[in-house]
């Protein structure tokens, strides 16, 4: 793990000539007034008709994904100093920086990238030019000449998969990644200006710190045609507010995600594969991702019962926390391990009927207990597990989260997956997939519901 | 680690203690030697068993909580080592020691930072022993000068907030050393009432009685902000005084703990020297206070440079987050109260708060940065707030 502060940008050459450096959690960027500012804006719109739309997208499909495959290769330096950057900068131990590493970029590839766009559009040409409809007439997509991608910072790697998505459309590109998912963006720009220097022309990753950026973001804000932003509700709607009315917003807000476990699969022959995907799932991103699942919702009825899942569930969690380990937890999430877990102690001995188990210090916690409502839990690696009676109950226990709801990791449901999915899709639910594909979502996914990249598109119709 | 089983009562307790009043009794004696002088360490031991061996008799999810710990008062030789329980157990849980059929003289409910959060409850076997920790102690703190004054309460009073710990102790501080002219400022649902309190101001500007002003710190920068607005400026009479509570986190809603001392010097005339923050939970009976009055009157103590104390019967451990174990000196750790005063409850207290030992207490670094989870994960609060809202 190195120490030292990582450089926090990366722009076309030239761009940026005169600006003061700033430095915050390791990484030090640059900070620009609202000339600066602009100056990088209207180079980087500038370069855009020579730097991306000159290829076809299938071009732009190729460079990109001869990038961004340099992360799965571990010999390649840049993979490698990714390796070494994440670690710190993400506050995520090495193990973790690999597992996300791997998990992330596998979705970078040329070959994953023209899935994406295949799934996407019917006619990925209509973003060359006008491709006849089914209905008569001719249409084309146009991506916005500018977008403008804020990162939560919570996930690495997050923002460096929308950057992808804003190139792969052939929209000029500023990426303004959270302070813990800094390097990948970074590094991907870098493999990118060392691929195809052309390309990387139309892209820039900047990181700035609250208040620092006050001029970068109200200019980037004014002048973006799109913005896509993940973060917490309070940050969307502050967006909301200070976006021009005309500027779409593509906004990832907070979600929430569980699991739910079927009968056929509770048998001592399947438990130990449906522990091991679920501690995986709780584990990874150390749950700060918004697939990470909160809950378990165990169904009752089969050979082994909720109580034996939730101690194999605790054996995995004890294992991944030696093979994919925390790093230091935070003073508050600590804290509220400790409430929780106390608390439980407390009603345990009050005679409720809950049963606990706990990893060293504050590393991992397994509640199970019944539940009429569902609570989220206080992160950290803390799942609470609940018994219920059929698959179908589950829909109305997250009723009222399903505003926020996300994914839910199915196993053993058989031939009722599709009534189950639908009643989930009900209220709320946007993904439903295996346990084991829950941390990482194709790149196809119907993101929080909508597609990834018609939601940057706009169509224009020509007719007669 | 898996839990033991809990297993039924058969408490291997020591001797049994006479009745909750009994030792209600023998803890105001205790309390009525002063807030002064610092209790040895072997007296304080004698007593925290005391009141550990009691709860542990009483209290049967206290006791089985032990248990599941391997902890009885058997093996409990000094007070450090009884169980602290999480503050945030009182939402789930009532946590009573007393005779069995005992009703509490009041329940008290924590006020929830927001209007969803689970609320917890405090109850208060005894109102006596309360009044005979609150009152020394704050006279020690705010009236060291023996005077009694009107109390302008910037809350609502107990009759229109029963649940209200803060309405309590106010009330009981005003009926023990209140003077004529003090009352309550504020509705039951907590709007201020700013046209009365400006006339208050007023009525002692005229008359040039000191006066004691005890509020929130929202409420006193909610206050501040509407004389700001209104132009309004007093010079209240020498020997005033404020105590403010709630705004230990460095920040009252966007007003600095400096900008909101600084506006009360601005707008009431009140000198930061006269301003004492209280630092104190609807969990526990005893509260700790800066001691700016009491100590420091003549001296110029920076705000940065101040700090908490309690009374003597009350010690303060502060704990590493992760491992709970104590983090060497000078070190931030979460807070963990043990007042003999809970003796009607819990005694020994985990709390969510931060702080840092110095001389004899510790500066308060508020409740832990970040209380809820980051990013895209969903943040409680943020949850049950949309919960609620559908």
């Amino acid at each position: 793990m190195v120490t030292e502060s990582f450089d926090g940008w990366a722009v076309p050459p030239g761009t940026l000539t005169d600006f003061v450096l700033a430095e915050d959690g390791g990484v030090r960027h640059p900070v620009l007034d609202a000339e600066a500012a602009r100056g990088l804006l209207v180079a980087l719109s500038a370069a855009r008709e020579n730097a991306l739309l000159r290829d076809t997208v299938q071009e732009r499909v190729r460079l990109l994904g001869r990038a961004g495959a340099r992360f799965l290769d571990p010999e390649d330096p840049l993979r490698q100093e990714a390796e070494e950057r994440l670690p710190a900068t993400a506050d995520i131990s090495p193990e973790m920086a690999r597992a996300v590493i791997e998990g992330m970029a596998r979705d970078w590839t040329a070959e994953r990238l023209a899935a994406l766009l295949s799934a996407e559009l019917s006619q990925p040409e209509a973003l060359d030019l006008f491709v006849p409809q089914p209905g008569g007439g001719r249409a084309r997509a146009f991506a916005p000449a500018l977008s403008f991608h804020i990162g939560a910072g919570t996930v690495p790697g997050v923002s460096a998969t929308s950057m992808l998505r804003g190139l792969l459309l052939g929209s000029a590109t500023l990426v303004k990644p959270g302070v813990g998912d800094v390097v990948l963006p970074v590094l991907l720009a870098r493999a990118l200006a060392e691929e195809a220097p052309r390309l990387a022309s139309a892209v820039a990753v900047l990181y700035w710190s609250g208040g620092s950026g006050e001029d970068t973001e109200r200019v980037a804000l004014e002048t973006a045609d799109l913005v896509v932003a993940y973060g917490g509700d309070a940050t969307v709607r502050s967006l909301r507010d200070r976006l021009p009315v005309t500027t779409p917003l593509v906004a990832y807000h907070h979600r929430l995600s569980v699991a739910l476990v079927g009968r056929s699969v509770l048998s001592q022959e399947s438990l130990p594969g449906v522990a091991s995907a679920l501690a995986r799932a709780v584990a990874l991103f150390d749950q700060r991702g918004c697939v990470s699942p909160h809950a378990v919702l165990v169904e009752q009825g089969g050979d082994v019962g909720a109580g034996e899942l939730t101690e194999a569930l605790a054996r995995e969690l004890e294992r991944l926390h030696r093979v994919l380990p925390p790093t230091h937890l935070a003073p508050s999430h600590a804290s509220a391990v400790h409430q929780l877990r106390r608390t439980c102690e407390l009603r345990r001995a009050a005679g409720e009927n809950i049963e606990l188990h706990t990893g060293p210090g504050a590393s991992w916690t397994v509640v199970l207990e019944s539940a009429t409502k569902l609570e989220p839990s206080c992160l950290g690696r803390t799942v609470h597990v609940h018994s219920v009676v059929d698959a179908l109950d589950v829909p109305d226990l997250l009723v009222p989260v399903g505003r926020h709801l996300q994914t839910v990791g199915v196993a053993g449901l058989g031939e009722r997956v599709d009534e189950v999915a639908a009643a989930l899709g009900k209220v709320g639910a946007v993904r439903i997939c295996p346990l084991g594909d829950v941390p990482f979502p194709p790149p196809w996914w119907h993101h929080d519901g909508r597609g990834p990249l018609s939601v940057f598109l706009r169509w224009v119709d020509l007719e007669g | 680690m898996v839990l033991a089983p809990v297993l039924s009562p058969s408490p291997e307790a020591g001797p049994a203690e006479p009745s909750f009043e009994r030792l209600v009794a023998n803890l105001v004696g205790l309390f009525q030697q002063g807030v002064g002088e610092a209790l040895d360490e072997h007296v304080f031991n004698g007593w925290a068993l005391r009141v550990f061996r009691w709860q542990f008799q009483q209290n049967p999810a206290f006791r089985g909580y032990c248990l599941g710990r391997g902890v009885t008062p058997g093996t409990v030789r000094s007070w450090v080592d009884v169980p602290a329980v999480p503050t945030g157990a009182f939402k789930r849980l009532r946590l009573m020691s007393t005779e069995e059929g005992r009703e509490p003289d009041a329940v008290f409910h924590t006020s929830g930072t927001s209007r969803t959060e689970r609320r917890g409850e405090h109850c208060v076997a005894s109102l006596r022993l309360y009044r005979s920790t609150l009152l020394p102690t704050f006279r020690v703190h705010l009236l060291p000068d023996g005077a009694r004054l009107p109390v302008l309460a910037l809350m609502p009073s107990p009759q229109d907030a029963p649940t209200s710990s803060l309405s309590y102790m106010i009330g009981a501080v005003s009926e023990a050393f209140g003077a004529e002219g003090g009352g309550w400022f504020a509705t039951a649902d907590g709007e201020l009432q700013e046209e009365e309190l400006r006339r208050a101001v007023e009525g002692a500007v005229d008359t040039g009685a000191p006066v004691l002003i005890a509020a929130t710190a929202f409420a006193l920068a909610y206050w501040l902000d509407g004389l700001a607005r209104d132009d309004l400026r007093f010079a209240l009479p020498e020997g005033s005084r404020v105590m403010e509570t709630g705004g230990f986190k460095g920040r009252v809603r966007g007003v600095s703990r400096d900008d909101l001392y600084h506006g009360i010097l601005a707008r009431l005339g009140i000198p930061m020297n006269r301003v004492v923050n209280e630092y104190g939970m609807t969990e526990m009976l005893s509260q700790f206070y800066e001691p700016a009055i009491s100590r420091f009157q003549d001296s110029d103590v920076g705000l940065e440079d101040r700090f908490h104390v309690g009374p003597p019967w009350v010690r303060t451990r502060i704990l590493d987050p992760v491992s709970l174990a104590h983090v060497p000196d000078g070190e931030p750790g979460l807070l963990c109260h043990h007042d003999l005063a809970n003796i009607g409850s819990v005694a020994c207290l985990l709390t969510e708060d931060m702080g840092v030992a110095v001389a004899d207490g510790f500066r308060l670094l508020g409740r832990i940065p970040g209380a809820e989870p980051r990013g895209c994960s969903l943040a409680i609060e943020e949850l049950l707030e949309a919960a609620q809202a559908r």
